[in-house]
This record gives structure tokens, C-alpha cells and sequence, in this order.
């Protein structure tokens, strides 16, 4: 039996639906555990915000991806701008758009979930089957050194000369051409993200899929949903259009990820006595440019291939980090970057040459971490409130990441380095590394953003402390269930997307039982 | 059921950065310097189908751009871009509550009174000259205040956003562009309902992986 993908401007009449399980969110856990519950036969509604966006209109460009892929048009933020956001919106969620970087949840993450945070269903062993059919079915394999672009290759070098461990990165790609545009969308369909595979999968099942369905509450009584009511978006004015869709399933998962699961939850009353959108993690990243003689050509071929964990763990009581690189595109560059006017004129008008590494610092493991809240916004549609508390420790990691950035870049043959501070720090050689030393580090003090959204509705065994228990189960609900990055009790020190799909196939067994 | 109810007045119109700012500009305003904020913006020629700046907005977007984005050989001006209507049509795009944050900086920017509180100056934004714009703008982005250093970054974001989104600016930063002949605008959009899926990279030819295997507890 095929399903259908149906688009707001299909659904111009009040409509209420009954299923078995009803899926908000198309993301990584959504798309999975979708996937699962109509291959065993559930009658499956999935509610999707975003557009349905494809291959069609991934014309490559910035100005069409940001507004139509991303959420708030890439600039989600920190209420004080203190953190700049890059989170997916469409079909498909952050997969659609994200860098195709592939890693199992590390074992010692695992650890510390079922040691402090009581999650004792998970494990490497539990985990390992799911992770082998996702990998098989999305194609993921190590991408090779021979491919990698100049902008990987000035990481890889600087982590040789200076011997730093280093690896390369396993994608989700299938006859990938190499370009180096998966941030807008993939033009050839090669990334394996959800929207090409695992929701057409689904839908070929008997999915039946609503993009543009924005669901704002959740109706329940007692410890039972009885349904979730949408409003249908216009697909090209993002506005509300009038027309509800109404959805009265047996069972309801909530995957619209990290930030917008715990925005459904609290707008319908469901926070847990406080603790929805408490503990979210970010990955908070520190950035730094550098010029090169050369071409690096950073907006061009495979985004990310190598990585280095040589500073995951450094120790009791500091925040480690791991190095990447972005792709570097002409509209991200210029407002992800610091200054302005000549002097950013005269950074960005040799794009080429320009490299750039980021440390992706990982939070949520030290006992005073608080992350990231989030709240419900007045006269907000789809922002919310959010605000992160650093701690002297990141600020620390901070430092000591930049620093060793820009060790990394001269090493590699950098003849100028450029931190993101607010003032940017400027260094021409090594020798000027006490500039950076000297500068102050924080949230406004430099530029701080994420790619990698955690936690809000942190999963463990104690019902005082968490908000869904180790099977995903929502506390004190019988039929509510979150599947998405939010369960997190910690951020992961490896990029998500693995983590999550393969947290969605597990649970999707039990949640296929309950339904 | 329970319902979620704000509390009585919104908690952001108590806790919003913008809204503090504004409300220490009333205070100085109560104090005496009303007439700060009364000074008008320089007069610019408004031009028609902005669907959001009005005027004094607009001649507030027009300096900033002016100041973010200076002449410079290479690089295609931001007048002739008209990067000041693509911020107004950014700002159709947004949530409506950034919408109004973003209006609310605009004057918080403009107001004398704002910059007479800040830097001790007495002229609108608009009516300075080049050097003491930069010199305002300067002070934002390394202000002490976390305020301006937010509302220095809300107005870059948005200005660069509108200059560099626009395929013209490539050729200055030496940004080749997509490679031609790869995007399809023709590609076929399947939807199922029983419609044959098209072949492609992401349909999967072999068998597919067994059924999610169980796990060891039953909620």
C-alpha cells in the first residue's frame, strides 16, 4: 500500500485523520522510527513544519537554501545573538542540509549516560545491529584521503606536523560528485539524508506524509493524547493559512528535534514540572580563519573528511573539543565572520585562499553544566526563547581551542590567522600567538555557533530528573514518546546524526508493541 | 487538560534586551531629554513596494549598509544592489516577533536620546558623518553593554546577509559559483500515491535490512 506526501497548498479543508501513530517531525529520529512502524504494519501520520524541498529547487545557492531549509532562515539564535544556530527545516529535517558526518555514539558517552543518568537500555551492543542496517542502507563508508578537498587537507596536515590524532570521516553519500554544496541541499540526490531515502522508503510503505503541517498543541488528559492539532503553512508565505489538520492517533511521537520538541511540549502544557527544554546542549564551536598563499577552495568538494578527537579529553574538570572544518560559502562566511566593512572586504574578497578550522567543544559533562534553556516565546510562531549559561570551564576550552587552531593553520602553511573575535585577532606568524592568548573569551566576546542541537528532553530513569524514561517514553504518559536528538541526556563529542538514527531504529521495536 | 497560560503582561516584555534598552531610554527621557529623542532622521527619498521599513527605518537600513558594506573597487556597490529593500524583504520573512525586535533596534539605533545615552552624542544616527557612524558602529560591536554588542550583530547579520546572498557580489570575493549543468530544475518531484518512485541515488537496489530487531524491555 503506497502512502502520499501531500504540501499545504493540497490541504485546503479542516481535516482530522485517525492513525496508529502519529509522528511530528521528519528529522533524523522521525524519519527512522517512521520508517520502522509502517514497515510492521502501523497505520503512520507524520506532521512535518517545514517544506517539502527537492533536488528540483537545490540550485546551490545560499539565498534559496537559507530561507527554505533552514530554521529562521539560519539565524536561529541565543536571545542575546550570543550563539548563532544552524538547525535543518524542511522534509527531512537537519539531514536534508547537514555535512554528512557519520559516527557511532562513543562508548564512554554511553557509559556516562547509564551511569549518571540511569539510561541502562542502551549500549554498543544494543545499538550495534541498528547502526549496521543504517550504515548499509545509507551508504555511509569512510570518504577516502585522495578525495579530500584542500581546506580537510590543511587540517590533516596540521595534525601530522604537530602529531595530533587525527581520522578521517565516514559519510552518508551514495555516487557523491564531490562538490562541496551539501549545506544546500544535494543537487544529484548522493547524501543520504532522509529525504531521499528512509521518508521515500516509508512512504512507498503506506507513510502517509504532511509538509508544511506546523503542529502547535498537544490535546491529552490524564496520562493519555488523544490528538495533536496542526495548522497547514503556506509552502511559499510560511504564514498559517487558515485550515487545521487535525490528528487523533493511538500513539504520538514527537520528533521535531532538539529546541522545537520541547516548543510543542510546553505549548501544550507538558514540561515536566519544569524540566522540558532545561539541559539542552549545543556543541558550542569556536571558529578560526586563516589566509593561505594557495588555493583552498573551502567552498568546493566533500564539506567535512577529517577529524581529530586529540583534545576530546583533557582531564577532570575541563571541557574537551574535537577539530573539523566547514565549508566555506560567500553569505555564511560573511556573517558567521567578525568586522566589517574593508577590513572583512579584504578577508572575504580572496575567498579561495581563505581555511578555516572550528573546535566543537562538548558540553553537558561536567556537574555544573546547565546548556541551554528553552521557553516559550510572546508573539513568536516558530522562535523561542533561548539562553545558554556558560561556565568558566568552556571559556577556558574556548582559549585553549583557539590557540591550538592557530598552531594548526600556520603548521599548515597559513601566512595569516584571524580569530572571530568581535575586534578580530590577526596574526602573521606563530610568533604572535600571546595576541591570542591576551584576548578575552565568552559569549559576545567572539563568535560562538552550533551546528549540532541536544538534550530539552533528556531521557534517564529517574522521573525527577529527566523527561522521557530509558525507553523514550514521555514520564507519567502512556502513549508519548520523543524520538530526536532532544532524549540526549549529554551532547556526544562526535557529530549527531548517527546517534540519533540509530536511538530511532531501536526504539521503534517497543514503540511498534505499544502502538 | 492542562493548557500553557502566560502570565499576565508576557514574560518577555519584562525580560526582552531591547525592551530594557528602550525602557532606560524612557527613563532618561522622563528625566529630561525628551527632546533627544524627537530629532529627526536625515530625509531620504523612500522608494515604492517596501513591505516593511517605513521611512525613517529605511534611511537608518541605507546608512548601515553604506557603513558595513563601503565602496571598493571590485565590489559591486550595495545602492545598486539595493541591499537596503533585500533587508526589507528579509524582514518579510521573518517570525513576526524578530520582525518587531528588529524595528524596535532600528530606532533604538536611530534615537538621539540612544546615543546621547551611550556615547554622548546629540544627532540621529542618520545626520552623522561617515567617520562618526564607523566610530558609533565601533563602539557597539566592543561595547562593555551585552545590548549593543547583541544589536551590533542583529543589523551585520542581516545587512551581510542581504549584500553577500546576492549572486552578484561573487565575481569581488572570487567565488566561482555552483558548477553548471548539475542542478536539474526539471527533476521529477515524487509524492507516491501509488506513483512508481523514480531511480535514483537514494533508492536502494539490494534487499533491505531485516526488520528492527527488539529490544530487551517492554515499556
Amino acid at each position: 500500500m503506497s502512502g502520499r506526501i501531500f504540501t499545504g497548498d493540497e490541504v485546503t479543508a479542516d481535516t482530522t485523520l485517525e492513525c496508529d501513530v502519529c509522528v511530528v517531525g521528519s528529522g533524523s529520529g522521525g524519519a527512522w522510527v517512521a520508517h520502522e512502524l509502517v514497515k510492521a504494519g502501523k497505520r503512520v501520520v507524520m506532521l512535518e513544519e517545514g517544506g517539502y524541498h527537492t533536488r528540483r529547487e537545490f540550485d546551490m545557492t545560499e539565498a534559496r537554501a537559507f530561507p527554505n531549509l533552514y530554521q529562521e532562515l539560519g539565524n536561529r539564535t541565543t536571545d542575546d545573538l550570543s550563539v548563532s544556530m544552524l538547525q535543518g527545516r524542511s522534509v527531512g529535517g537537519s539531514t536534508t542540509v547537514n555535512w554528512c558526518s557519520s559516527f557511532r555514539t562513543p562508548e564512554r558517552i554511553l557509559k556516562i549516560w547509564r551511569d549518571v543518568h540511569g539510561v541502562d537500555t542502551l549500549s554498543t551492543e544494543v545499538l550495534a545491529p541498528h547502526w549496521d542496517a543504517v550504515e548499509k542502507r545509507l551508504h555511509i563508508a569512510e570518504w577516502p584521503e585522495s578525495a579530500m578537498n584542500a581546506n580537510n587537507r590543511a587540517l590533516w596536515d596540521g595534525l601530522g606536523k604537530l602529531g595530533y590524532e587525527r581520522g578521517l570521516i565516514r559519510r552518508n553519500v551514495n555516487n557523491c560528485l564531490n562538490l562541496g554544496y551539501c549545506g544546500m541541499g544535494c543537487p544529484v540526490d548522493a547524501k543520504q539524508s532522509m529525504l531521499v531515502t528512509v521518508l521515500p522508503d516509508a512512504v512507498e510503505k503506506g507513510l502517509t506524509l504532511y509538509a508544511n503541517a506546523s503542529a502547535r498543541t498537544i490535546e491529552w488528559s490524564g496520562r493519555k493524547v488523544s490528538s495533536v492539532r496542526a495548522e497547514i503553512l503556506d509552502p511559499v508565505k510560511n504564514r498559517p493559512t487558515g485550515v487545521a489538520l487535525t490528528v487523533k492517533p493511538k500513539l504520538l511521537v514527537c520528533s521535531g528535534g532538539a529546541i522545537n520538541t520541547p516548543g510543542l511540549l510546553l505549548r501544550s502544557g507538558l514540561d515536566a514540572d519544569g524540566r522540558v527544554g532545561r539541559r539542552t546542549w549545543i556543541h558550542p564551536v569556536v571558529v578560526m580563519m586563516a589566509q593561505f598563499d594557495r588555493e583552498i577552495a573551502a567552498f568546493s568538494g566533500a564539506p567535512q573528511a577529517v577529524y581529530s578527537h586529540h583534545f576530546i579529553e583533557r582531564g577532570p574538570g575541563k571541557v574537551g573539543f574535537f577539530l573539523e572544518v566547514p565549508p566555506v560559502h560567500p553569505m555564511l562566511a560573511s556573517t558567521v565572520s567578525t568586522g566589517t566593512g574593508a577590513r572583512l572586504q579584504e578577508v572575504i574578497e580572496d575567498l579561495p585562499k581563505l581555511q578555516v578550522m572550528i573546535a566543537i567543544t562538548v558540553d553537558g559533562l561536567l556537574p555544573e553544566e546547565e546548556g541551554a534553556t528553552v521557553a516559550l516565546k510572546d508573539g513568536a510562531y516558530s522562535r523561542y526563547t533561548l539562553s545558554y549559561k556558560f561556565i568558566d570551564a568552556q571559556v577556558e576550552a574556548f582559549r585553549v581551542a583557539t590557540l591550538e587552531m592557530a598552531k594548526l593553520q600556520f603548521a599548515a602553511g597559513a601566512k595569516r590567522v584571524m580569530s572571530l573575535h568581535m575586534d578580530p585577532v590577526v596574526l602573521d606568524s606563530e610568533a604572535e600567538l600571546s595576541k591570542l592568548e591576551a584576548a578575552e573569551y565568552g559569549p559576545l566576546k567572539h563568535k560562538i555557533v552550533t551546528a549540532h542541537q541536544m538534550g530539552g528532553c533528556p531521557m534517564g530513569k529517574d522521573a525527577a530528573k529527566s523527561v522521557v524514561d530509558p525507553h523514550l517514553q514521555f514520564h507519567g504518559m502512556d502513549n508519548l514518546f520523543v524520538v530526536d536528538g532532544s532524549v540526549l541526556p549529554t551532547s556526544l563529542g562526535v557529530n549527531p546524526q548517527e546517534t540519533i538514527f540509530g536511538i530511532a531504529r531501536w526504539a521503534a521495536g517497543h514503540i511498534a508493541r505499544a502502538a | 487538560m492542562k493548557m500553557y497560560l502566560p502570565p499576565p503582561g508576557g514574560r518577555d516584555s519584562r525580560r526582552g534586551f531591547l525592551k530594557k534598552g528602550l525602557f532606560g531610554g524612557l527613563l532618561l527621557a522622563v528625566g529630561g531629554g525628551a527632546w533627544l529623542a524627537l530629532k529627526g532622521s536625515a530625509e531620504v527619498a523612500l522608494p515604492t513596494g517596501l513591505k516593511v521599513l517605513d521611512a525613517r527605518r529605511y534611511a537608518v537600513v541605507l546608512a548601515l549598509v553604506d557603513r558595513f558594506i563601503p565602496e571598493r573597487p571590485g565590489f559591486p556597490s550595495a545602492k545598486a544592489l539595493d541591499t537596503a529593500r533585500a533587508v526589507d524583504t528579509i524582514l518579510t520573512l521573518v517570525d513576526d516577533s524578530s520582525r518587531v525586535e528588529l524595528n524596535q533596534l532600528l530606532m533604538l539605533f536611530e534615537n538621539a536620546l540612544g546615543n546621547f545615552l551611550f556615547g554622548l552624542r546629540t544627532t540621529p544616527f542618520t545626520r552623522m558623518s561617515a567617520l562618526e557612524q564607523q566610530q558609533v558602529l565601533d563602539e557597539w560591536m566592543t561595547s562593555r553593554l551585552s545590548l549593543r554588542r547583541t544589536g551590533y550583530l542583529a543589523l551585520r547579520t542581516i545587512v551581510m546577509s542581504a549584500y553577500y546572498g546576492n549572486a552578484l557580489t561573487w565575481p569581488a570575493t572570487k567565488y566561482p559559483g555552483p558548477p553548471p549543468g548539475i542542478h536539474d530544475p526539471a527533476a521529477p518531484v515524487w509524492k507516491g500515491g501509488g506513483e512508481p518512485r523514480p531511480l535514483g541515488n537514494g533508492v536502494m537496489l539490494e534487499q533491505e535490512a531485516a526488520p528492527a530487531p527488539v529490544d530487551g524491555g517492554t515499556p
